[in-house]
C-alpha cells in the first residue's frame, strides 16, 4: 500500500467514525433547516429583503443561502472535530498511534481529511438539494462556474474551521478547552468580526457603515480577508457582477490559499512534535 | 550470552515544563526525564524495569518506542554484529508498544479498532483474527469498545502491540486490570513470545509476580538506571548476598550469640512464633541453633528480592523509596519561581 493510499484509508476510517456519530445525527436536522431551508426561503419569488431588494439570479440566492453554511455547517465542523486529538490523547489511543511506523505528518493529514470530509459530504449533498430547490422555484440553474465556486468555497470554509479546531484539539489536554476554543473562534468570526471592523474603522477615521463611502467599503473588504467567513463571502462575491469592494480576485484566492496552507502546516508541525 | 538486539547509549530525554515569568510567559525549563541511560536488550529475553513512581520507566519505554525523541545519545540496532543508529521510524517498525491503561471507547468494534492500528502498520487483515484469538478476545470481535471491561481493554492493547510481529515488545504496566487467571495466562503468553525470539521489556509495579520470568532486571530511580543485569548480576553489583530466613516456635533466640548484629536484618515475633532474616547465609548457624534446643520450623536461603535490591541501589530505606512518591509526583525539581533546583 502506498503512503497516499494509506493516508486515504486512514482518513476514510476517521470520516466514517464521525459521519455516523451521534453528534452528526443531532446536527443533521440543523443543517437541513439551515442550508436547503435558506435556499427555499431566499428563492421565494415574493421575497423582499431589507432595503426592498429582491434576489434576481440563482447565484444571488445561493449567495444569501450561504448564511446557512456560515451559521450551521461551520459550527458542525467545530463540533465534529473538537475532540479529534484531545480525546485520543486522554484515552491513551494517541500514544498507541504515535508508536506506529506511519509518519506523524501522514497521520495528521489523514486526520484533517477525515474530519473535513465528515462535514463536507453532508454539506455538499445539502448544497445539491439547495441548487435543485433554486432551479425548482426560480426555473433557472446557476452557471457551471457559479456552482464550482459555490461548492469549492464552501469546502474551503469548512476546511478552515476543521483546521482551527484540530489545532486547538492538539494543544489542549481537556476536551472542554478544545471546544471552547473552536466555538470562541466561530463566535469571533461569525458575530464579532463586524465589531472588529467597526473599531478599526473608528480608529482610522472612516465613517462607519456608510455603504456609499469608498473608504468604508475598501476597509471592510480588506479586513474581511483576515476572517475566514469574510474570505468565503469574497469568494462567492466574485460571481456577483454588481459587487465591487476594492479587492481583486487574485488577492481573495491568495488569502484563501493562505488560510488553507498556514493552519495545515501548523497542525502537521504540531502533530510531529506532540507528546502523548 | 544472548544476542543484543537493541542498545541505548547515553540516551537522554528531559521533559520541558512551562515556567512562565512576567515578561516571558512562554518560558520553559528542563524537568525530570531520563539521564544518560545505557541499556542492552537481549534477544528472547524479558527485561524488567523496576523503580518507584516517577522513576522514569514510562518515559524510557516511550523513548524506546520512538515516541519521545532522544535529546542526547542514541539507540542502536545491534543485530548481527553491526551497530546502526535507529531513526524514530525504524524503531517504531521493530517495536510493539503497549501503553499503560488505554481506555478504548466509542461505538466502533474491537475488530475495527485493531484494523485501524493495523492499517498504520500495513498489517494483513487476516492477522487480526489470529491476534484476537491469541489474547482471548475472539468472542468479543464485534463488540463495541464501550462494552469492554478494563481487562478486555488491556488485552486489546496487547493485541495492538503485537500487530506487525514486532521483534521487541514494550509493555507498560501490562497486568493492570487483569484478573489473576488472565494475568497468569498473560505470563505464559510472554514465555511463548520469548521462545520465538521476541525481546520484551516490562515495566510493572507487580514485579514480584514477574520475577520468575524476568531474565534481566534494570533498577531505575530518578531517571537513572542504577543497575542492570540478571538477578544474580544485579545482586552482585550491589554487594547483596543470599538471605537466610529462619522461623521457629517459642521465644526469639538471642542471635547475638551466633551472628554479628550487622547481619541480622529483622526479627518478628507473634503468638509464640518468631521469624528472623539474616543478610547472609551463615554456615553452622542451623547446627548451633538446634544444638541449643531452639525449635526451628523453617530454614530458607533465598536471593535478595527486587525491593531489597532497589533499596540497596538507591541507598535508601523502603520508606524513603516508597514515600518519595509524594515528592516525585510534584517533580521536576523547581522552586516557586519555576527555576530548576
Amino acid at each position: 500500500m502506498s503512503d497516499f493510499s494509506r493516508i486515504m484509508v486512514f482518513a476514510k476510517r476517521l470520516m466514517r467514525e464521525r459521519l455516523f456519530s451521534t453528534r452528526m445525527y443531532i446536527m443533521l436536522p440543523i443543517l437541513l433547516l439551515f442550508i436547503p431551508g435558506m435556499a427555499w426561503g431566499f428563492s421565494d419569488p415574493n421575497i423582499v429583503l431589507p432595503g426592498g431588494y429582491q434576489p434576481e439570479s440563482p447565484m444571488e440566492v445561493l449567495f444569501y443561502a450561504s448564511l446557512g453554511v456560515v451559521f450551521g455547517a461551520t459550527m458542525c465542523a467545530v463540533l465534529l472535530s473538537y475532540d479529534s486529538v484531545s480525546r485520543e490523547r486522554a484515552s491513551g489511543v494517541l500514544e498507541l498511534r504515535l508508536s506506529q511506523p506511519m509518519p506523524r505528518a501522514h497521520q495528521a493529514l489523514a486526520m484533517i481529511l477525515g474530519s473535513w470530509r465528515a462535514i463536507l459530504m453532508p454539506t455538499w449533498i445539502l448544497l445539491v438539494f439547495s441548487v435543485l430547490i433554486v432551479r425548482y422555484r426560480m426555473g433557472d440553474w446557476p452557471s457551471v462556474g457559479d456552482g464550482l465556486v459555490y461548492f469549492i468555497s464552501t469546502a474551503l470554509i469548512l476546511l478552515w474551521y476543521v483546521l482551527f479546531t484540530l489545532l486547538a484539539s492538539s494543544y489542549t489536554r481537556e476536551q472542554g478547552t478544545a471546544i471552547s476554543f473552536g466555538v470562541g473562534l466561530w463566535f469571533l468570526f461569525t458575530f464579532l468580526w463586524a465589531l472588529v471592523t467597526t473599531m478599526v474603522a473608528y480608529a482610522s477615521g472612516v465613517s462607519i457603515g456608510q455603504e456609499n463611502d469608498a473608504a468604508w467599503v475598501v476597509l471592510e473588504g480588506g479586513l474581511d480577508l483576515l476572517s475566514p467567513n469574510g474570505v468565503y463571502h469574497h469568494l462567492l462575491e466574485t460571481r456577483l457582477p454588481q459587487i465591487e469592494r476594492g479587492i481583486e480576485a487574485w488577492q481573495i484566492w491568495m488569502m484563501a490559499l493562505a488560510w488553507t496552507v498556514v493552519p495545515s502546516w501548523l497542525f502537521i508541525r504540531r502533530m510531529e512534535k506532540i507528546l502523548p | 550470552m544472548e544476542e543484543v538486539v537493541l542498545r541505548l547509549k547515553d540516551a537522554t530525554y528531559r521533559h520541558s515544563l512551562y515556567a512562565p515569568l512576567p515578561f516571558k510567559p512562554w518560558r520553559k525549563v528542563n524537568g525530570q526525564g531520563i539521564f544518560s541511560a545505557n541499556l542492552s536488550l537481549h534477544k528472547g529475553t524479558i527485561l524488567g524495569l523496576v523503580g518507584p513512581n516517577g522513576a522514569g520507566k514510562t518515559t524510557l519505554l516511550r523513548m524506546m518506542a520512538g515516541i519521545l525523541p532522544l535529546q542526547e545519545g542514541s539507540i542502536c540496532d545491534s543485530e548481527k554484529n553491526s551497530s546502526t543508529v535507529l531513526s524514530d521510524v525504524n524503531l517504531r517498525n521493530m517495536v510493539g508498544h503497549m501503553p499503560e491503561q488505554v481506555r478504548w471507547q466509542g461505538r466502533k468494534t474491537v475488530r475495527d479498532a485493531l484494523l485501524e492500528i493495523g492499517e498504520m502498520r500495513q498489517v494483513n487483515e487476516s492477522r487480526i483474527d489470529g491476534l484476537l484469538k491469541l489474547v482471548g478476545l475472539r468472542s468479543r470481535i464485534d463488540a463495541p469498545l464501550n462494552e469492554l471491561s478494563q481487562g478486555m481493554r488491556q488485552r486489546l492493547t496487547l493485541a495492538a502491540a503485537l500487530l506487525g510481529s514486532p521483534n521487541i515488545l514494550l509493555l507498560d504496566e501490562p497486568l493492570n486490570g487483569l484478573d489473576p487467571v488472565a494475568a497468569a495466562a498473560f505470563i505464559v503468553l510472554l514465555g511463548k513470545l520469548t521462545d520465538k525470539g521476541v525481546s520484551i521489556v516490562i515495566s510493572s509495579h507487580q514485579v514480584e509476580g514477574l520475577v520468575g520470568i524476568i531474565g534481566r532486571l534494570a533498577l531505575m530511580h530518578r531517571g537513572q538506571i542504577l543497575a542492570e543485569g540478571t538477578m544474580l548480576e544485579v545482586a552482585e553489583q550491589l554487594n547483596l548476598e543470599k538471605r537466610t530466613e529462619v522461623s521457629g516456635e517459642g521465644k526469639v533466640p538471642d542471635f547475638s550469640k551466633y551472628v554479628s548484629t550487622t547481619e541480622l536484618i529483622e526479627v518478628e515475633q507473634s503468638s509464640g512464633q518468631w521469624r528472623a532474616v539474616l543478610n547472609k547465609s551463615e554456615p553452622g548457624l542451623l547446627q548451633n541453633l538446634v544444638a541449643d534446643g531452639i525449635d526451628i520450623t523453617s530454614w530458607i536461603i533465598r536471593q535478595p528480592n527486587v525491593i531489597e535490591m532497589l533499596c540497596a541501589a538507591t541507598g535508601q530505606s523502603i520508606e524513603d523509596v516508597g514515600l518519595e512518591v509524594s515528592s516525585t509526583a510534584v517533580m521536576p525539581l523547581r522552586n516557586f519561581r519555576g527555576e530548576e533546583e
